[in-house]
């Protein structure tokens, strides 16, 4: 009976997930709904095959160059980060403050493509936004070039910017607890705030995320573009308080992955004002998750009971038919 | 009639009998002495003030001469030679370096050694086509411009066919420009793109002008290679980009010798049939050789104060695009 409604359930969470599609497809221009159609099916399949590998997911990956494309400047960007600087100085800074301003190449490749993100809207994700971008620090369009996978990069910036600003919000509400200024949170409320400050960030961005979205799935953006999903929804968790060490650890994070992806294609389609209907949605599968976890338990401890009742009952048969002594 | 054809004959066999022998000596002298040689290939001289001219020593003052002089003889067949010796090749060797320099509407390009101004025209071409996709797509996005942007629109820069690019043209050889300017007469180029005269290692330009500088197979002709890359970091405006497209090592031991029996078995041949010009042929295979390898050559790039040096070979590194940035 447990098992039964723990199976049902199972099945209302997946149609959950699933109805991102029934929801949009009233609403959608042409391109956007071959987009959906592209990104859902193969996202998820290829979550599955990252979960599995957790270790490497947490080890630092090398971007995945072509055969034929030796990187010579991944060794001197190493050089670089272990301390030898670059002169950035202009004259102007140098006749004032008589000392040099010294920046690495990933700090400048960093500054180009924030400044690139103001483009965005003009020009979409692509390299004239980057070459836009340079223009502003002083820089000529020809550097666009630094980058070599173009507009992923610029992708990839921008989703481990807004990374990095949850993780900093949700630090600073975990010392606020600790410190005793605001109550603990419950898991499924935690995560519905944190999954929600986070979406919220993609909000100015919105008309253009679809072209996002794709350029992130392009062979060379995918390790990139999962390393950020996979840390982005483990933090999640960590804050949330997850410590297990089994395959909840998995299996919690796979949730959340699939519910994060769903919210985000239905807040791209989404036109309610201030994205109400997304935050519904969000709401109601967060609440499908958490009852999925409570049936699994339930069904976890009605099985067990169910083998000990069969085990004893066989064990009587045994015992009432002779079969059990020892001559 | 028939005897002046039989003598034609007759002294084109005995012309290419002969020709193929001393093929096969020099070959024979040049595997023998290949082997002392490539140890100084990473130095650019001998002892002072002496300079490699393919496989000989010669006075530095000498070099520059000599190699004009070679250019001189080839100028009114060399792109037919191009075809001849590369089968065609080299048409996809200059289309993958456009392809690697990605120029956008705007940018202007100095083509060094630039002579018939292969580079320059496809340049030209590429940026065309950028901008009539650029535009193509503002059109998409301002279905109904008001009057002031349609009037802006007609007076900007931008709204030129190239979006304000420009090609410049730098050789030092006179006879090259004159076949480069009789090409861009009967394509119909117009003022966009500019032909100069000047050295290398001594530009007739100020600093910080252009956008992208490029050096296609001439680099190895130049004297003083560090002193041409130390000019092209200064004509070069900050965030631009020096390419360098460039025969170069092959690693493989089976497609080096293959390439090594076409190149001084062939190339001198066919050099001497359709253009009449051995020697010519014979210092052009020789001074291949004799340029340094990819990371060598990588390396000046970063002395000369280029970064995010990056290489990428073709066709298994009979050719190779080298990358920097002024930054």
């Amino acid at each position: 009976m447990a098992i039964l409604r723990g199976a049902l359930r199972t099945i209302w969470f997946v149609r959950g997930i699933c109805s991102v599609r029934a929801i949009g497809s009233g609403t959608l221009q042409g391109t956007r709904s071959r987009l959906q159609v592209i990104h859902h099916p193969a996202l998820l399949h290829l979550q599955a095959a990252s979960f599995f590998s957790s270790s490497s997911t947490h080890k630092r990956h090398q971007a995945h160059t072509p055969e034929n494309f030796a990187d010579h400047g991944s060794e001197q960007e190493a050089a670089e980060a272990s301390g030898r600087p670059i002169n950035r100085a202009e004259k102007e800074e140098e006749e004032q403050e008589q000392e040099e301003v010294y920046e690495t190449e990933e700090e400048l490749k960093k500054r180009i493509l924030t400044a690139a993100l103001e483009f965005i809207p003009e020009h979409g994700w692509s390299v004239e936004a980057i070459a836009a971008g340079a223009e502003t620090l002083g820089l000529s369009p020809a550097s666009a070039g630094i980058f070599t996978k173009g507009a992923g990069e610029l992708v990839l910036h921008f989703v481990s910017k807004c990374n990095a600003q949850l993780v900093q919000l949700l630090e600073e509400q975990q010392r606020q607890v600790q410190l005793g200024q605001a109550g603990p949170k419950e898991k499924a409320e935690f995560l519905r705030d944190a999954l929600q400050t986070r979406l919220r960030m993609l909000a100015p961005y919105m008309d253009s995320w679809p072209q996002a979205l794709s350029t992130l799935l392009l062979p060379q953006n995918v390790p990139g573009s999962l390393k950020c999903l996979s840390t982005l929804v483990d933090d999640l968790w960590y804050y949330a308080g997850d410590r297990s060490t089994d395959m909840r650890w998995y299996s919690r994070r796979l949730t959340l992955t699939a519910v994060y992806s769903a919210t985000e294609l239905v807040m791209v389609q989404d036109s309610s004002p201030d994205f109400q209907d997304t935050w519904a949605f969000l709401d109601s599968r967060i609440q499908d998750m958490m009852d999925v976890a409570c049936m699994a338990q339930r069904v976890r401890s009605t099985g067990e009971s169910a083998v000990q009742g069969i085990m004893g009952a066989a064990i009587t048969l045994k015992n009432l038919t002779g079969l059990n002594q020892r001559w | 009639m028939c005897r002046c054809l039989a003598k034609m004959a007759a002294s084109c066999k005995t012309c290419v009998r002969t020709a193929l022998l001393d093929a096969f000596a020099f070959t024979r002298g040049a595997l023998s002495s290949r082997v002392a040689v490539r140890t100084y290939a990473s130095d650019s001289r001998d002892g002072e003030g002496m300079a490699h001219f393919g496989f000989q020593t010669v006075p530095e003052g000498e070099k520059a001469e000599k190699v004009y002089k070679v250019f001189e003889s080839v100028a009114q067949k060399y792109d037919i030679m191009n075809d001849a010796m590369s089968l065609g090749v080299h048409r996809l060797w200059k289309d993958a370096l456009l392809r690697i320099m990605n120029p956008l509407p705007g940018c202007r390009l100095l083509d060094v050694a630039g002579g018939t101004g292969d580079i320059s025209f496809r340049f030209l071409e590429y940026v065309r086509t950028q901008q009539e996709r650029l535009r193509r797509r503002a059109m998409r996005m301002h279905q109904t411009p008001s009057w002031q942007e349609i009037a802006a629109s007609y007076t900007s820069e931008q709204a030129t066919v190239l979006g304000g690019s420009r090609a410049v043209v730098c050789d030092i050889n006179k006879e090259m420009l004159k076949v480069g300017r009789q090409r861009a007469k009967d394509l119909g180029c117009g003022t966009e793109l500019s032909w100069v005269v000047g050295d290398a290692e001594e530009l007739p330009f100020e600093d910080d002008q252009f956008d992208i500088y490029s050096i296609a197979f001439g680099i190895r002709n130049v004297t003083r290679i560090d002193k041409a890359l130390q000019e092209a970091h200064r004509v070069l405006k900050p965030g631009g980009r020096f390419l360098c497209l460039e025969f170069s090592h092959v690693s493989n031991p089976v497609l080096s010798r293959i390439y090594d029996a076409y190149s001084f078995q062939l190339i001198p041949v066919m050099g001497e049939v359709i253009a009449g010009d051995w020697n010519s042929y014979q210092y052009l295979v020789e001074s291949i050789r004799r340029f340094p390898d990819q990371e060598t050559f990588s390396h000046m790039m970063e002395d000369a104060g280029f970064f995010s040096v990056r290489f990428t070979n073709l066709t298994a590194g009979v050719v190779a695009v080298h990358s920097g940035f002024k930054l």
